[in-house]
């Protein structure tokens, strides 16, 4: 929740004080989302005659969300807000990276050593943790996932590392580096 | 009279069908379970076990998600008034009271207070769910495409207007999940849109995915953050669970108000079980003789929003089911639930397949007395479950999400797309943006722009036709005068003022 700070703490400089750094800088967050829609939907038609195109309603949904965006920055330049928090690195990151490690190694390593790293990557982020029980306490959530998805649910799952998995791995990382690049190479031809 | 009572026999006939209170018995356990522990939220639930329920039969599948839904208000008042943390964002409100109570030695007494209020506010409320729902439907067919448009706009602007923080963010998170909901193949033409050419976002993003990091990873990530004495959970032994025969009286009429109220507000889009709880408490205590007893252990603080939010659960479920349309985040995951299972909520529901329908609204009330039956012995084992250190709970959380969205499409993607999503929810909260109005708009955006498409198709391109047709224009007053009332400082601070107390 945020705390009641002392309001006469400013937000970062930018050369004049922005007094409501969360309202402004979300603001511009939004902005810069609605200017992203609008750049993704360029190729789409707009609207011919009196029928909508494909690229009608983002377009006229985007523009409103810059406009609010703009408003929503524009209180937080004049009116006093509290400061943004402090982002604590190691939970957030460590949760985020544990969640990515899931869909690296699901396929490839099985259902097992993917919630069992996982389990472990993520309690790295409480400064509490301890090894012992967490070892032992993922053991226990990996036991009782996959009783509970495989054998219960019948959910169809890889349950162990395939033969060739580090291959796996590896050619799954280079397609989504690839497909990565190649968003942003060509344009998506012209219908 | 006699073709509602027919119904509900039909609807019994479905319910006491032993999978179906298996399954009955399942969702109220788990809900309950999940609003006892803080931190997961209902939406993230539902989220998180929708991939279950596929394997299930459409029926049985909605009737444990319903369980779940309602047995997680349940829940959340256990924890509210024994440790004084709102297990549900439905239970903050019981906090007040509630915990209070406990501390003066009568836990058992608000615990069952509020299960019985439940109860009674669910009785009345299912019966509400079974009148109205042919009168509705009769309505509903008077709802041309500028009709459903503006209802919809009336349900954000619900949405926007009663949620917490600032009114103009509150837009902008619609918009914003109305943006998203967009991403994906076109209406019409088939065309991808917005998709960056990824292959797994030409059927849009998906909700789920959505729906747990905004909400789930989100929270988790939240809770990473802030230090660790505030959620440990200190021992509490309760004793003398019946509540004395001045407690029944006194709380009888908190009761009955919150009942109504929520039972109205369940109906309204954007109106759900948080506003409920408030609004109930809020009412109580200002028509209370002695008002200074709220805060301090008084028993209708407790009864109001229990029942209300237990009847907002219930009613909720009569736009969903008649028209089609989600009231709130919750609602909205059914809406997501129903699509996949193949049915599409609306009107035809109750015509075309009356046993789905009419078994919801029997189990509806079977699920109320079974979360009695549940609540009152076993809560000495939730308050167990409860001492799980956080640090070891939240692990268990995050596996269980990660395998849960996988499931869905054994897409790694889809992973990926809830772990971005959890870094936008955390980014949102620390801007002070809420997220539930994101998910709205998210679930409402492709009704939204196919019935604005088509409104404007019919009507020529003239945009006047959404205030000139007569149901339409009324909604859409409706809408700008709530929104004018909600923007007007006076009352936005007033609204800040009342929950700040």
């Amino acid at each position: 929740m945020p705390e009641d700070v002392n309001p006469s703490q400013k937000g970062p400089r930018i050369g004049f004080s922005v007094r409501g750094p969360r309202d402004f800088w979300g603001g511009i967050v939004l902005i810069a989302l609605a200017i992203l829609a609008i750049w993704a939907s360029r190729d789409l038609p707009g609207q011919r005659g009196f029928a909508f195109g494909p690229g009608t309603a983002p377009r006229l949904f985007s523009g409103l969300l810059a406009f609010i965006g703009a408003a929503v920055a524009a209180g937080g330049l004049f009116v006093e807000g509290p400061p943004i928090e402090k982002y604590k690195i190691r939970g957030p990151l460590l949760v985020i990276i544990s969640i990515l490690l899931f869909a690296a190694l699901i396929r490839p390593f099985g259902l097992v050593v993917a919630s069992y790293v996982v389990f472990i990557v993520s309690i790295l982020g409480s400064t509490e943790m301890r090894w012992i029980e967490s070892v032992i306490a993922a053991a226990v959530m990996t036991l009782f996932c996959v009783l509970l998805f495989v054998y219960l649910l019948n959910l169809p799952f890889q349950l162990w590392p395939q033969s060739n998995a580090p291959t796996i791995l590896w050619n799954q990382t280079a397609d989504i580096v690839k497909n990565t690049l190649l968003m942003f190479q060509k344009a998506p031809p012209r219908p | 009279m006699s073709e509602l009572l027919s119904n509900l026999l039909l609807g019994f006939q479905v319910a006491s069908n032993p999978y179906n209170v298996l399954f009955c018995l399942i969702g109220a356990l788990v809900g309950t379970l999940v609003g006892v522990l803080p931190g997961i939220g209902t939406v993230a639930t539902i989220a998180m076990l929708l991939p279950i329920t596929f394997g299930l039969p459409p029926v049985g599948a909605l009737i444990m998600l319903a369980g779940i839904y309602y047995g997680a208000q349940y829940g959340g008042s256990t924890t509210s008034v024994l440790v004084n943390i709102p297990g549900e964002a439905t239970s903050v409100v019981t906090c007040l009271d509630g915990h209070q109570m406990a501390r003066q030695g009568r836990a058992g007494a608000a615990l069952s207070i509020a299960a019985i209020g439940s109860f009674f506010a669910g009785c009345v409320s299912t019966v509400l769910v079974a009148a109205l729902g042919g009168p509705l439907t009769s309505l509903a067919l008077l709802f041309g495409p500028a009709e459903y448009f503006s209802l919809m706009v009336l349900g954000l602007i619900f949405a926007v207007v009663l949620a917490k923080g600032s009114v103009l963010k509150a837009i902008a998170m619609v918009l914003t999940g109305l943006l998203l909901s967009m991403v994906g193949s076109d209406l019409e033409t088939g065309a991808g849109r917005m998709t960056f050419d990824v292959a797994e976002l030409a059927d849009g993003i998906g909700f789920t995915n959505i729906a747990l990091g905004l909400f789930g990873f989100a929270e988790i990530i939240r809770n990473l953050e802030l230090p660790a004495e505030s959620r440990e959970i200190v021992k509490a032994k309760v004793t003398g669970l019946m509540p004395t025969r001045k407690d029944l009286i006194d709380s009888s009429g908190a009761i009955a108000r919150g009942t109504v109220l929520g039972s109205i507000l369940g109906i309204l889009p954007g109106g759900g079980a948080v506003i409920a709880s408030f609004a109930a408490y809020t009412f109580v205590k200002r028509i209370a003789n002695v008002p200074s007893r709220f805060g301090n252990g008084a028993i209708q603080g407790g009864a109001a929003p229990e029942s209300a939010n237990n009847a907002a659960a219930q009613t909720a479920f009569i736009p969903l089911l008649t028209l089609g349309i989600p009231p709130n985040a919750v609602m909205a995951l059914m809406v997501g639930a129903m699509t996949i299972h193949g049915i599409v909520p609306g009107p035809q529901v109750m015509t075309k397949q009356p046993e789905l329908f009419w078994g919801m609204i029997a189990s509806m009330w079977l699920g109320n007395l079974m979360l009695v039956i549940i609540n009152l012995p076993l809560v000495g084992v939730w308050v167990t479950l409860l001492r799980v250190p956080y640090r070891l709970l939240y692990p268990a959380i995050v596996v269980f999400c990660c395998i849960g969205i996988y499931s869905i499409n054994n897409s790694p993607t889809d992973v990926v797309i809830s772990a971005l999503f959890g870094v936008i929810g955390f980014w949102l909260v620390k801007h002070d943006f809420e997220p539930a109005p994101l998910l709205l708009g998210f679930v409402l955006g492709p009704l939204m722009e196919e019935n604005l498409r088509r409104a404007m198709l019919i009507a020529r391109g003239d945009a006047t036709v959404f205030f000139t047709r007569p149901i339409s224009g009324t909604l859409l007053a409706i809408a700008i005068f709530l929104l004018l009332l909600a923007a007007l400082p006076m009352i936005r601070k007033r609204r800040e003022e009342v929950f700040v107390e």
